[in-house]
């Protein structure tokens, strides 16, 4: 993923003061993870006293990184060199599981 | 185009009210209605289930009746259930059975300490309970009692009431979904069902003591089934009455004084002694 | 000790709840404490649902700033949830939860942009997702996402103004 690193991501429509040369189309990245059984007990006392589960946090937040990742990496082998208009979207697949996705209009700017 | 960041009013997203008082109200609100539709859905299968005539439910309960009937018992047993029944016919000549209502006494072998009504006059006495009885009135309370169920059609609106209140109770819990807490819920959808049973109880109480007055002409053996029976249960100080399924051993002992007060009976007497073929089931040495 | 055995399950069920009202309500106070402090303290990162800068003509460095947060409720909410289900009306008590976890993810979406030296965010939307698996033996838990795009102060012209 080496060229992803410096394409410019943004869910706006357009990069003030750039202008688009070149629109590539939809990108899209897409991950399912699931935390393994430790933390799930873990978050089962949690669920008496209630407050935040961060390790649930920290599996969304890390399963979003890399469907972002995957959508950058999909954008550089089109030639853009920033993704626009990007959204999400995610998915509860069982108990402990997600699927996130992450898509957006891979475009050229000058 | 100014941009500012003024800071809204964010009340407006949650409530104040203390948590506490939302969940007194309704857990009292929601209580009380299990609470009263499970006591009018029992009450009116129970009424409904006890008006089937008597010769449809012993239809409906021959199956269990045959069961009992076809047991091969020992020669022990045997002389044992022709003691019972012969007791039972002299009981219930006093307790003026409905037209066309008899009872059939079985006996069971088990260690089970209990007797028990069932469906269509079948009514089955067990050993452990008839190991710890010492005397012929004893026996005659307990019979007498079971006798009372099927005269007033107890097992029949039991099973109504029982249906109709696990309607209600699935209903219920169906609304209430996923969540914790269910089981609170139930709980006290099932007080009204324990009362009924507790009422019921305390009614074949009732019969049951009149018609052993009316044998042997005082209660003396139904104030020893029911010590007998206190001290089986256990310590009474740890139980909460209306958790119940019968009422507190001591209350149905005051009550047996009570009404032999209020109807004339005597309080004591002299007991008979087992007849022999019961006698003869009592282990040879028994410490109490 | 009888009855502790009779009665274990109601026991049981009086101790967990007063376990979630305490240390439920306790973690809730503190934690709207913290909010509004950090509120207080990012109130310099403006965050706007609108698409279009307010200076379009300007170059400006974009970039998608996050922040999300999994909260799940205790025992005392999802009580008073169960029996709110049968008879309908506000949950106050899930309403709380949210209203905290969308200003937590709100907060840390800001947090993102201080990192990258940003201190305005356009174009913010909020997701929310339930994560705990709505069948038995999941843990009832939702996420909310915040996301938008940081714009970091435009570079200094290289003329005079």
């Amino acid at each position: 993923m080496a060229g992803s690193s410096n394409i410019l991501v943004s869910n706006l429509e357009l990069v003030p003061g750039r202008r688009v040369k070149t629109h590539l189309g939809v990108v899209q990245g897409s991950t399912v993870r699931a935390k393994h059984a430790g933390k799930d007990i873990l978050a089962g006392l949690k669920n008496i006293v209630g407050g935040e589960l961060t390790a649930y946090t920290e599996l969304m937040q890390e399963a979003r990184e890399e469907a972002v990742g995957r959508m950058l990496a999909q954008a550089a082998s089109v030639g853009a060199n920033a993704v626009l208009n990007v959204r999400f979207a995610t998915t509860s697949i069982t108990a402990g599981a997600a699927e996130i996705l992450a898509y957006g209009t891979a475009v050229v700017l000058e | 185009m100014r941009l500012e960041n003024p800071r809204p009013d964010e009340t407006v997203n949650y409530s104040t009210e203390h948590p506490l008082k939302e969940f007194a109200w309704l857990l009292a609100g929601v209580s009380a209605v299990v609470a009263a539709a499970v006591a009018l859905a029992g009450y009116f299968a129970g009424e409904l289930a006890a008006r089937v005539p008597f010769r449809v439910e012993k239809e409906y309960a021959a199956g269990i009746a045959r069961q009992w009937e076809e047991r091969q018992l020992t020669p022990e047993a045997a002389h044992a259930r022709a003691a019972l029944r012969a007791l039972a016919a002299k009981l219930a000549a006093a307790m003026a059975l409905p037209e066309g209502m008899d009872v059939t006494v079985h006996y069971d072998d088990a260690k089970t300490v209990n007797a028990m009504a069932t469906l269509g006059g079948n009514v089955v006495f067990y050993r452990g309970l008839l190991e710890r009885l010492a005397s012929e009135d004893a026996v005659a309370t307990v019979l007498a009692h079971e006798i009372a169920h099927a005269k007033l059609r107890h097992p029949a609106s039991a099973l109504g009431r029982g249906v109709a209140v696990g309607v209600v109770l699935s209903v219920v819990s169906s609304g209430m979904g996923r969540s914790v807490g269910g089981d609170p819920v139930q709980l006290a959808g099932m007080l009204p069902l324990l009362k009924y049973n507790r009422d019921q109880e305390r009614a074949a109480d009732e019969e049951a003591l009149a018609a052993v007055a009316a044998v042997y002409g005082h209660v003396g053996g139904a104030r020893e089934v029911f010590t007998v029976l206190g001290k089986l249960g256990g310590d009474e100080a740890a139980r909460v009455g209306i958790l119940q399924t019968h009422p507190l051993g001591s209350e149905r002992l005051a009550r047996v004084d009570e009404l032999a007060r209020l109807r004339g009976w005597a309080r004591e007497g002299p007991v008979r002694e087992l007849p022999p073929a019961l006698a003869q089931l009592k282990p040879a040495k028994r410490a109490e | 000790m009888q009855a502790f055995f009779e009665y274990f399950d109601l026991l049981l069920f009086v101790v967990l709840l007063a376990l979630g009202y305490g240390i439920g309500r306790m973690n809730e106070q503190r934690h709207y404490r913290s909010i509004r402090q950090r509120e207080r303290e990012l109130a310099g990162v403006l965050a706007f649902g609108i698409r279009f800068p307010p200076d379009p003509k300007t170059p400006r460095d974009c970039v998608l700033v996050t922040g999300s947060v999994v909260v799940s409720s205790d025992y005392f909410k999802q009580f008073v949830a169960g029996l709110r289900t049968l008879i309908g009306g506000r949950m106050a008590a899930y309403e709380s939860l949210l209203d905290r976890a969308r200003r937590e993810a709100m907060l840390r979406m800001k947090a993102d942009a201080v990192r990258h030296g940003a201190s305005l965010i356009l174009n913010v939307k909020v997701e929310s997702t339930n994560v705990g698996g709505g069948m038995r033996g999941g843990v009832p838990a939702m996420e909310v996402f915040a996301y938008g795009t940081a714009l970091k102060p435009p570079r200094e012209a290289p003329r005079a103004a």
